[in-house]
């Protein structure tokens, strides 16, 4: 089927099916035809709360197949809350999609996706992605516990080889998910999405390892399409992703501007960022 | 109920020379200065936006982390971040050429003469049809803020913004101050066609886990519901003191929520942190006005505006005690 490709919207779409495949995490299955063909790999949505519930929240397209997407919620406060109590037959409306998605044009043999705790839901269409195009996948996965470490049976059916990581030492390596970047052959892309100090960690290994990352990255965002300007992170001035953006202040020796995560990312270059 | 009306509510209101098909207005700060909300909201449905505050030179902005959610409320801290005006007028307002709505730019600066040239430039555009005057940022040190607290540079600022252009003039306030009444009243006198009430709230968040304040800026403004019994109070309050129209903002999220605002004395509304959680909420609250007037047998949203102030409740059936 050729894929639709249709701008950002306001979309409509129904839950028909919600599964807790872990402690406090919810998957929402959503019936969304256009999202699902127009999705790209690392983009994300603002999911519109119930009434009376503040502010839009920020989900990662997870699965998208057919006329199926399916989004993976964290239960943190009333939003997500709201959200995750959504029942099959429930209405939910969507600001998407949202973002650039991940770079994958140019892909080596061998790609690494790092993904922490939630960060699970944006890296899935990555890796069925690079598997069609006849490269390899592994998935390095840290959660704090085994029993946060969920769906991995998703990736391997996607053709991903799988290595975990957690905090507590119940499942897999007994530390962070880094760490199996350190040793052994390394794959020489990694893709990243997970909590901040992850990603800041993924930064150095492949700075220090010598390998290209992209790091999709977590920030509260208040508007998810660039209006507010409340999500920005330091970014090279010379990035292809800076926004066209005239020389700022007295300061000529600065070489970052500010970019939208929500905007110009949330994938960007590791070694682009200034942090 | 009265008498059938043979038309629809006349939502149609004015804010100075501004005519504006409906009461609602995008807040300043959450439409953005380009097209990043066009694909999900029918501007047609609204009375105009008021665009991010542009300066006369470029500013980067604050550090990260800009934004803290706080309960009912969005604390924030972007510092004014934009490409200054000669960027802007070359990149941005020319996307504005042929927008359904009114569209009002806003001005922020840090000084007089700041002011005097960015109002002027903007003001000459044709795609702009008015001007807001920032005056009560903040986020950007005490310079961004001071022009709002103090009667008399308020009275100066303005002036020199009213020089700079004929197009409608809206000065926003600020309700840090002792008293937000005598700001309006020389707002008034300098020449502003109107008034927008209010700008944020200053407010703070500690991480008690880092021992660190959660904002880049340290201070923010907050927004959301949490500040709207503050805004209701100020609308009512400045529009005992001025004759000139007033645009009503503070949490609004809900027809209710506006009701209050124009009940207290506003002639226009203003959603701006609404938009975050459904960018339609303007155009929402418009039909939701429509349909109150309706069922009240009303013809025209000037027989709300300000009926809080006095012998409101002698008005209303069932509402006496």
């Amino acid at each position: 089927m050729p894929t639709l490709h249709i701008g950002p919207m306001i979309q409509t779409t129904q839950v028909i099916d919600r599964r807790e495949p872990g402690p406090g995490i919810v998957i929402l299955g959503l019936h969304a035809p256009a999202l699902a063909s127009a999705a790209r790999p690392g983009q994300f949505v603002m999911a519109i709360p119930p009434a009376g519930v503040q502010a839009a929240v920020a989900l990662g397209v997870y699965e998208a197949r057919d006329e199926r997407v399916s989004v993976m919620l964290v239960e943190a406060g009333p939003r997500t809350r709201a959200l995750a109590s959504l029942a099959p037959g429930a209405t939910l409306e969507l600001l998407a999609p949202l973002g650039n998605g991940f770079f994958l044009d140019d892909l080596p043999e061998h790609v690494g996706i790092v993904a922490g705790g939630v960060g699970l839901a944006s890296v899935l269409l990555a890796a069925e992605e690079i598997v069609r195009r006849g490269k390899r996948a592994t998935l390095y996965y840290g959660a704090r516990t085994a029993t946060s470490l969920v769906d991995r049976e998703l990736f391997a059916a996607a053709g991903c080889a799988i290595e975990c990581a957690t905090d507590d030492g119940t499942f897999g390596h007994h530390g962070y998910v880094t760490d199996l970047l350190r040793a052994g052959e390394a794959p020489t892309l990694l893709l990243a999405c997970g909590p901040t100090p992850m990603l800041r960690s993924v930064a150095r290994v492949a700075n220090e390892r010598g390998l290209r990352a992209q790091l999709s990255l977590e920030e509260t965002f208040a508007c998810g399409v660039g209006a507010c300007w409340g999500c920005v992170i330091p970014l090279d001035r010379a990035s292809a992703q800076a926004p066209n953006f005239p020389e700022a202040g007295a300061d000529e020796s600065r070489s970052y501007v500010h970019a939208r995560i929500c905007k110009e990312g949330p994938v960007f270059w590791a070694h682009e960022l200034h942090w | 109920m009265t008498a059938v009306i043979a038309r629809e509510p006349n939502l149609r209101t004015r804010l100075g020379g501004l005519d504006l098909a409906y009461p609602t207005l995008m807040g300043s700060g959450c439409y953005g200065s380009g097209d990043e909300y066009a694909p999900f909201i029918d501007l047609a449905g609204i009375g105009a936006v008021v665009l991010k505050s542009v300066t006369r030179a470029p500013r980067l902005g604050n550090p990260t982390p800009r934004l803290v959610q706080t309960p009912g409320g969005l604390l924030n801290a972007i510092g004014l971040q934009n490409p200054g005006i000669d960027h802007y007028l070359v990149h941005d307002v020319p996307k504005f050429a042929a927008r359904p709505c009114g569209v009002i730019g806003s001005v922020a600066g840090f000084s007089l003469d700041d002011y005097a040239y960015t109002t002027e430039k903007l003001g000459a555009c044709d795609e702009i049809d008015a001007i807001e005057l920032n005056i009560s940022c903040p986020n950007v040190g005490s310079e961004g803020e001071t022009f709002s607290c103090d009667p008399r540079l308020t009275h100066k600022v303005v002036a020199a913004a009213r020089k700079a252009t004929a197009k409608t003039l809206i000065v926003k306030l600020s309700p840090n101050v002792t008293d937000i009444a005598a700001i309006a009243r020389e707002a008034e006198a300098a020449g502003a066609d109107a008034l927008a009430v209010i700008n944020t709230v200053r407010g703070m968040a500690i991480d008690v886990n880092a021992w660190k304040p959660r904002l880049g800026n340290v201070t923010g403004g907050l927004s959301g519901p949490a500040i709207r019994p503050i805004a209701v109070l100020a609308v009512y309050e400045v529009a005992r003191a001025v004759s000139i129209p007033i645009v009503g903002q503070g949490g609004i999220e809900t027809v209710t929520d506006a009701l209050e605002f124009i009940l207290a004395g506003a002639t226009a509304v203003s959603i701006g942190t609404g938009n975050f959680t459904d960018p339609r909420a303007p155009i929402r609250i418009a039909a939701g006005i429509r349909d109150y007037l309706t069922e009240r047998g009303l013809a025209s949203l000037a027989d709300i505006i300000g009926k809080a102030n006095v012998g409101f409740k002698s008005a209303v059936r069932g509402d006496e005690g």
